[in-house]
């Protein structure tokens, strides 16, 4: 019983990481309607931003909230000058001008700070405290309570603010948006900027644990990208619960299940969301989509 | 129609762009086979060139560009001094052209096949599925494809590998040392093994269980895998940390999973004599991160003298390498990985070899080759050295098993 | 520009230029260097995976993110054959089959998700494919991976391996162009494109949108055992490396970079997998990463509609220069632009081929 629990805790915590790449990405697609496979490598950029500060003898903490400006600043250039000669294109060109981006992000971090590992200060100490029998370090649940935190301020945003619904109204409809006079290319720019910012946060919770290398993020973003779809694109909510459902879910079957085991654990993500779709196609927290022909 | 017919015509001017850019620097059936006259391609009376190709992006490109940094500073380094001596008498400057395969197999194809025709032979990659993917064409060849880095013991077999030799000792070399030691120590341990889900991780596995073959007093009480591109192996260590071994046999590559799995184990309060493989033994990058010093030992093998380890600070050997690296290398770090160091020492090796050739031919160096014994080449733990004679060994075959002491390694030989 | 294309669209002429083209395909392997001909050789190899990439892509508009996948299957079923001795035809059949069922299988139940869930269903197999290889190592040979030598000339050829590869991939990879060609500019062409459009559509037409979808991504899988086949016949070895989603991900941006939903296009696509990688190589191996990913935002950039457009572009260009400004009107610019938004420029149109999906494109004005 006392493993079973270790084991669900740990899951937890491994599905944080995945949680908060998750989030960058619904907030890029309420914000634009996109998916963006770069999210991760612009938080692998605004992790090395922090990192180099922080080598620079600023703070840890100030290096943060620097490298969230940052990113944002960045977010915001990369829609204006990059994504929105294609916004309106082939929404495939559009998804593979973010590739390119995200090998050209990875690429630029490879030659600046080399492929090295760097160790990455921790907001969060290793300590341990006791939870129903199991240990639990206080970085895990300082990330925990931090994405528990963004998600509820995303879930606000979108559902409880004049920016929130404005971001989603251009997202849905650009066209109907600038007719009733919301400025859409402001409000893009300001979509990407704060999912970069976002990023940067991101960044800064899961480079002490991975150590900061510019493909830190590849292996999360798949199970991010399966987080995004099981709860629901429009979802934050949605889609933490259902990070951490994959979280711990995959420990719990490569343990106790024994064709899965550890080599393939990675599919039960994937059985999740076949399972959930076909049950409920928009998927755990997202809403029904209804297209008008 | 109007449409059907501008496809047609774009088409055509594609189709013959894309030849066109194909044939962009292409030359005669001729030029794949030649060389100097009198001798092997590559090789000229005042040069030769070694090719490379190695993972220099992607996630193993931390080792890769070492293995790249390392033989770069070794060459520089002897180039600056005017080159290295031949057996037949020439001085020639040593060139290396290195590719980036990213470790796909596909790509260290390609870059073999782009290099066979200007290379004088292939060396230094690292890799096993990449080194593979061209081992057999470098035996119909007849291109040496010498000192990789790959445990992998098929380099190592004449009879399979011509045209072959590995550098590092093989996975199995490694696991059997700790092995030896754990077997020899004259108390019961109960061990748990984590391993790496491929060749790797199997073969230190197994030459672990090969070295405590017939020992009754060491008992592997749980096995388990983990793949390279996991995130986090806490299930893994929660799982064996409920073993209570007090030994774990940690058969990993991966620098942030070895971190977190020291820190786990801490965390859950499961402190085993530790087991961690030459890869992963950085005191700097991996050991102090991972506070290593919580557990009653941590022991790993080596055969290179570690430049963080302060015991090797004031090392000749190590302070030479430091500065070629730099100036040589072009690599400013003082290296995490070992792969700088063997690479460094693949370099002397050829250099040996080199000096040994008394014609410029991939016949001859692939003769010369295998007569390298007791060569210490620098930075060389004592105990250890080059030895190519041996059908079935790679270049390097002895292992010292090593002890962390809180700063870098001392040399051990009992457990405990 | 209009005679040049009517004097194409002569029956003798198209006759002549595929003639032509047939002889070119056969004389080349005899005048290159054995590299050159390695190198048309992958890139044949990866011409067949894009264009099974584009059927269920580029003309049926089903995101898939698992290409690889059927080529690694194919690769691994060429290569278990080839070392058991199996008759090679037999081997080809497998190599093309086997990734065809699995296809067919995973479509059923993919094709009954909507758009991202079909991605997302794609991604998990090359995710999972690699750890499945290693967990095969009976049929795989595991991590160390599987070469086999089948595709070295016959003797009585009196050809160099290179060139016998490189006719294999003409031979094998020409076929399949040319059924796909057909295929897509047929009746079944058609029904992809309408399922593209507009699912609804294609339904109040009679066409089932989920049998075509299905059909669409089984043919895709077919053509990726060919691929997969080809890839062993010119690689001659393969490992769970070879599945790895990084390279779908490459796969799919070279699908786009060539030109999606174009034959030709797909053949660019496969000259930019295996040619970009050496030319960032040539320039700088350190810098392999940066060097792709500028050069792929640099080529979008020019040409949203992949290279195959490139003659297009041109000839657009040439006429905007001409003092009349040809068919293209400048537009005005609105009395209140939304800041930073400039006047985005109209789907451009050659002949009637609209180069972006004709979408909102002028909407703020």
């Amino acid at each position: 019983m006392g493993q079973f629990i270790q084991l669900f805790v740990d899951g937890l915590s491994n599905g944080s990481i995945y949680a908060v790449l998750a989030l960058a990405i619904v907030l890029v697609n309420q914000a634009t309607g996109m998916i963006n496979f770069a999210q991760g490598g612009m938080a692998v950029l605004s992790a090395y931003a922090t990192w180099w500060l922080t080598e620079h003898g600023l703070p840890l903490v100030v290096a943060i909230l620097v490298s969230i400006l940052l990113s944002f600043v960045l977010g915001g250039l990369i829609e204006r000058f990059v994504m929105r000669r294609f916004e309106r294109g082939d929404p495939d060109t559009a998804v593979v001008v973010t590739i390119g981006l995200l090998t050209l992000i990875t690429g630029i971090c490879g030659w600046l700070w080399t492929y090295n590992n760097k160790q990455f200060p921790s907001l969060f100490s290793l300590k341990t405290v006791d939870i129903f029998g199991a240990a639990v370090s206080v970085r895990s649940i300082g990330t925990f309570l931090v994405i528990v935190a963004i998600m509820l301020l995303l879930q606000a945003l979108f559902l409880g603010t004049k920016l929130g619904l404005a971001l989603r109204a251009v997202a849905i409809n650009p066209q109907s948006a600038a007719f009733s006079g919301l400025p859409v290319g402001r409000l893009l720019m300001a979509g990407w900027g704060l999912a970069a910012a976002l990023g940067a946060v991101a960044g800064a919770l899961v480079a002490p644990q991975l150590t900061l290398t510019p493909g830190m993020m590849d292996s999360a973003l798949v199970y991010a990208l399966a987080a995004v779809i099981l709860g629901g694109l429009s979802s934050p909510i949605g889609v933490v619960v259902a990070a951490w459902l994959i979280g711990v879910l995959e420990n719990l079957a490569a343990v106790y299940v024994h064709f899965i085991g550890y080599d393939l654990k990675v599919a039960v993500p994937f059985i999740l969301i076949f399972v959930v779709l076909i049950v409920r196609p928009q998927g755990l927290f997202g809403r029904k989509v209804v297209v008008r022909v | 129609m109007n449409r059907k017919k501008n496809l047609r015509l774009t088409g055509a001017v594609a189709l013959i762009s894309a030849v066109a850019v194909t044939l962009a620097g292409c030359g005669g059936r001729d030029d794949s086979s030649g060389g100097a006259r009198g001798g092997s391609a590559g090789i000229t009376d005042s040069t030769v060139t070694l090719g490379i190709t190695t993972p220099l992006s992607g996630p193993t490109a931390g080792p890769g560009t070492c293995t790249v940094a390392g033989i770069k500073a070794y060459f520089g380094a002897a180039n600056a001094k005017g080159g290295v001596k031949f057996g037949d008498g020439k001085t020639r400057k040593v060139e290396i052209k290195a590719l980036d395969d990213a470790y796909d197999p596909q790509k260290a194809k390609s870059n073999y096949d782009q290099l066979k025709g200007k290379v004088f032979a292939m060396t230094a990659g690292l890799g096993t599925p990449t080194n593979r993917a061209y081992r057999e064409a470098a035996i119909s060849d007849e291109v040496p494809q010498v000192l990789v880095m790959t445990g992998d013991p098929i380099f190592s077999d004449k009879g399979e590998s011509p045209m072959q030799l590995g550098f590092v000792p093989t996975y199995i070399n490694e696991g059997e040392a700790f092995g030896k030691l754990l077997a020899a120590s004259g108390k019961e341990h109960s061990v748990a093994v984590l391993s790496q889900n491929d060749d790797y991780g199997q073969g230190y596995v197994e030459g672990f269980k090969k070295g405590i073959e017939g020992a009754s007093n060491v008992k592997i009480v749980k096995e388990l895998t983990y793949e390279a591109t996991d995130t986090s192996v806490d299930a893994q260590i929660t799982q064996l940390a409920g073993t209570k071994a007090d030994v774990m046999f940690n058969a990993m590559s991966i620098t942030p999973l070895a971190i977190a799995s020291l820190q786990k184990a801490q965390q859950l309060n499961w402190k085993p004599s530790w087991f961690l493989p030459s890869n992963t033994s950085s005191p700097k990058a991996i050991l102090e991160p991972g506070k290593a010093t919580a557990f009653p030992g941590v022991y790993s093998v080596s055969f290179a003298k570690a430049p963080q380890s302060p015991a090797f600070a004031g090392d000749e050997d190590v302070k030479t390498f430091l500065s070629d690296l730099k100036q040589y290398g072009d690599y400013s770090d003082v290296p995490a990985f070992p792969h700088c160091m063997w690479s460094y020492m693949t370099g002397a090796t050829l250099d040996q070899v080199f000096q040994k050739m008394t014609k410029p031919t991939r016949e001859d160096f692939m003769k010369e080759l295998r007569t390298v014994s007791a060569f210490s080449a620098p930075l060389m733990l004592e105990g250890t050295s080059v030895d190519t004679t041996v059908d079935g060994q790679p270049a390097v075959s002895t292992v010292q098993v090593q002890k962390y002491n809180g700063t870098g390694y001392a040399t051990v030989q009992s457990f405990g | 520009m209009s005679s040049i294309t009517g004097f194409l669209s002569r029956a003798w002429v198209r006759w002549a230029i595929t003639a032509v083209v047939a002889v070119a395909l056969l004389v080349v392997p005899l005048l290159f260097s054995e590299y050159t001909n390695q190198n048309l050789a992958r890139i044949g190899v990866f011409a067949v995976a894009v264009l099974g990439l584009n059927v269920v892509m580029g003309y049926t508009g089903q995101v898939s993110l698992g290409q690889i996948f059927f080529v690694g299957v194919g690769a691994y079923v060429t290569g278990y054959g080839a070392t058991h001795d199996w008759n090679i035809v037999v081997v080809f059949l497998a190599s093309v089959l086997v990734p065809g069922v699995i296809g067919l299988v995973v479509a059923l139940a993919a094709a009954r998700l909507g758009g991202l869930a079909i991605a997302m269903v794609t991604i998990a197999l090359p995710i999972i494919g690699v750890p499945l290889a290693k967990r095969l190592s009976d049929f795989t040979g595991g991590s160390q991976g599987l070469s086999s030598a089948f595709s070295n000339a016959p003797d009585w050829t009196g050809l160099y391996n290179d060139q016998w590869q490189l006719y294999l991939v003409i031979v094998i990879g020409g076929a399949t162009y040319l059924l796909t060609r057909n295929l897509v500019r047929g009746k079944y062409g058609r029904a992809f494109a309408i399922v593209k459009s507009n699912e609804a559509v294609a339904a109040s037409m009679g066409i089932s949108p989920y049998r075509y979808k299905v059909l669409a991504f089984t043919v895709a899988s077919l053509i990726g055992g060919v691929s997969g086949f080809l890839y062993m016949a010119v690689i001659q070895f393969t490992s769970p490396e070879t599945m790895t989603f990084s390279h779908s991900i490459t796969l799919l941006a070279s699908m786009v970079i060539g030109g999606a939903a174009s034959i030709i296009g797909s053949l660019l696509g496969g000259a930019y997998y295996v040619l970009v990688p050496q030319w960032s190589n040539d320039i700088n191996p350190n810098l392999t990463e940066l060097l792709q990913g500028a050069l792929l935002l640099l080529t979008l950039f020019l040409l949203p509609g992949g290279l195959v457009t490139l003659p297009r572009e041109i000839a657009r260009r040439l006429r905007r220069s001409r003092p009349d400004g040809g068919p293209e009107r400048r537009q005005t610019p609105s009395a209140e632009p939304a800041p930073g938004r400039e006047a985005v420029e109209e789907t451009p149109t050659v002949g009637g081929i609209p180069t972006q999906r004709p979408t909102e494109r002028q909407e703020q004005a």
